[in-house]
């Protein structure tokens, strides 16, 4: 196993807002996360990469993830965040070499080694930014930017990705566009991916196994393909399927 | 234009600032005269013969330690500037945001009230007790915010940052109205100035700005990863909490002590990471010593400004800085805003 995690909860200071959620994650397994709004996906995935407080255990195999510093869990665990603003001008290609951040040593003659900026190359042409390389990241749009945020979290060359809504700002073609990279990713030994999804289809086609939660709790784990109907129906409160199917239908 | 040039560009204009800081004043003294009294006293090389009698006491006791400290704190207040508004975030934070003037503020108006500045030791525990404060102050407010909110994010120290620095600026305004025998000379410190400054001053302020310089450098790429946003900092590797608190606590130590021998002096803080970014880009790297250049630089000649403006009296060197620097704090907040960054 690359990743499992065991009973694990976690909230605000509050009541929990994930409860005693257990999943592991196999070699080239992509897990998508399902749910409505508020039901603690963000925080599941936070809590996994140990950006919150949490209860139960968290196994990056077999080993600990609480007892790893923390530029030792970035080596193996990369978050891509849900898009926030950039403040600093700095440019695509530095933005993506910051993925190399835990790999370093750091200090006053840490410079850039070739084994980075061959990750950096090979992770903007993954996203198909390489020709933006010198353009300040302020500069480009929301959907570029989500584009270069991918490429950082390729360049940080992790075991596990973690993603909250990787698609939100991007077009269609770029979705599936990353959805595919991702695929390619993962298919590479020792990796695995966690994604949380808006989009069922979308979310479907880039896992193999699926996580529904409502309201902090883990309705289903297991296969994506076998997913529920009526469970969908349940936890989004609406007819999804028949949402899907109208939808299909104008375009027949 | 290469780095490596425009660095070296920044140097030459260093450089001239500071050669036209020690020339221009009352008495305007040739830069070859003051090349030459400069040598004499490095390599007790003979003095021309024909220079000027008064000219290498004003050179080596008043002119050069003065434009001395002003190139230091411009320096170290620009650098102060550019940590912080990267570890919290936020393009217009400064030092003084986080409490660190108004904290020495009210250090050096207790020192005053108290007739302490007045005595033979004045000199030393003015500077001592305001630093002192400065230190305090910035702790009290990462305190504060890391009770407030677990977190801790940029936005809660920016707050109470600003709540502490409102609240100690009104002590010390509380303290001059109740003792007006030294109200003069706190509105005079709250001004800054670097008249009557002596090599001693020099000689603290120049390896503290040396070592913490060097630190920032050494963190160069921890600060360019701290400016995506706490969460992604923690996700690439950053031990938030501890990098925070010692990046803060070296600003405080930076900032605290320009403040403490020269008092408030604004804006420099703020304008001079902005203008480096906008010639250098953002990677630390660059912008730190780009930036401490041009605050250094710019603050020479505000300093020139303040003395030779309207001789013989000399504006506060303050009221120059804010002048320049208000408009341009403007100037950043609404280009910003346009391109929707803030």
């Amino acid at each position: 196993m690359i990743l499992e995690v065991k009973d694990l909860s976690c909230g605000y200071g509050g009541p929990d807002v994930v409860r005693n959620v257990s999943f592991s994650l196999r070699e080239g397994e992509r897990l998508c996360v399902l749910g409505p709004n508020g039901c603690g996906k963000t925080t599941l995935l936070r809590a996994v990469a140990g950006l919150l407080p949490r209860r139960g255990q968290v196994l990056l195999r077999g080993a600990d993830a609480a007892a790893l510093p923390r530029r030792e869990l970035a080596r193996r665990v990369a978050l891509m965040s849900q898009l926030s603003p950039v403040y600093f001008s700095y440019t695509v290609y530095e933005t993506v070499m910051l993925g190399r951040y835990p790999h370093r040593k750091g200090g006053l003659l840490d410079r850039d080694s070739d084994a980075d900026r061959q990750a950096v190359r090979e992770s903007l042409e993954r996203v198909g930014l390489w020709s933006e390389r010198d353009r300040p990241v302020t500069e480009l749009s929301g959907g570029q930017l989500q584009r270069v945020f991918l490429a950082r979290v390729f360049a940080q060359d992790p075991a596990v990705i973690l993603l909250d809504e990787p698609t939100n700002h991007l077009d269609l073609k770029y979705q599936v566009e990353l959805t595919e990279s991702l695929r390619a990713w993962t298919a590479r030994p020792g990796r695995c991916a966690v994604g949380v999804f808006h989009d069922i289809s979308l979310a479907l086609a880039f896992a193999d196994t699926a996580l529904v939660m409502c309201g902090g709790d883990v309705r289903y784990l297991g296969p994506a393909a076998a997913l529920d109907r009526a469970l969908l129906n349940r936890v989004y409160d609406m007819d999804v399927a028949g949402y899907m199917r109208s939808a299909l239908r104008r375009w027949e | 234009m290469k780095t490596g040039r425009k660095m070296a560009l920044l140097v030459l204009a260093a450089v001239l600032a500071v050669m036209a800081g020690t020339a221009l004043g009352s008495v305007s003294i040739p830069p070859g005269d003051i090349l030459a009294i400069l040598s004499g006293r490095l390599f007790g090389t003979a003095l021309p013969p024909d220079i000027g009698p008064g000219y290498p006491a004003m050179v080596t006791d008043m002119r050069l330690p003065r434009v001395a400290l002003a190139f230091l704190t411009g320096a170290a207040l620009a650098a102060s500037g550019t940590v912080m508004q990267s570890v919290l975030q936020n393009p217009l934070a400064s030092p003084f945001g986080l409490g660190v003037s108004s904290g020495a503020g009210l250090g050096a108006a207790i020192v005053i009230v108290t007739g302490l500045a007045s005595g033979a030791m004045g000199p030393a525990i003015l500077p001592a007790v305001s630093l002192a404060f400065a230190l305090a102050t910035a702790a009290l407010v990462l305190w504060a915010a890391g009770r407030l909110d677990r977190g801790a994010g940029g936005v809660t120290i920016v707050l109470i940052g600003m709540a502490a620095s409102l609240f100690f600026n009104a002590v010390m305004d509380l303290l001059a109205a109740l003792s007006p025998a030294y109200a003069q000379r706190i509105g005079l410190w709250q001004l800054g100035s670097f008249s009557m400054r002596e090599w001693s001053a020099v000689w603290v302020l120049a390896p503290v700005t040396a070592v913490t310089l060097a630190y920032f450098l050494c963190k160069a790429r921890t600060l360019d990863v701290m400016t995506f946003g706490q969460e992604q900092a923690q996700a690439m590797g950053v031990d938030l909490p501890r990098a925070r608190g010692w990046l803060i606590g070296a600003v405080a130590l930076l900032a605290g002590t320009s403040v403490a021998f020269v008092g408030i002096i604004g804006f420099v803080d703020l304008i001079a990471p902005h203008v480096a970014r906008r010639f250098f880009g953002a990677s630390h790297r660059r912008v730190l010593p780009a930036s401490a250049l041009i605050g250094g630089t710019f603050m020479v000649l505000c300093d020139l400004a303040a003395r030779t403006l309207i001789p013989p009296r000399e504006i506060p060197i303050g009221s120059i800085t804010a002048l320049l620097g208000a408009p341009f704090f403007l100037y950043v907040y609404f280009t910003g805003r346009r391109r929707g960054r803030l």
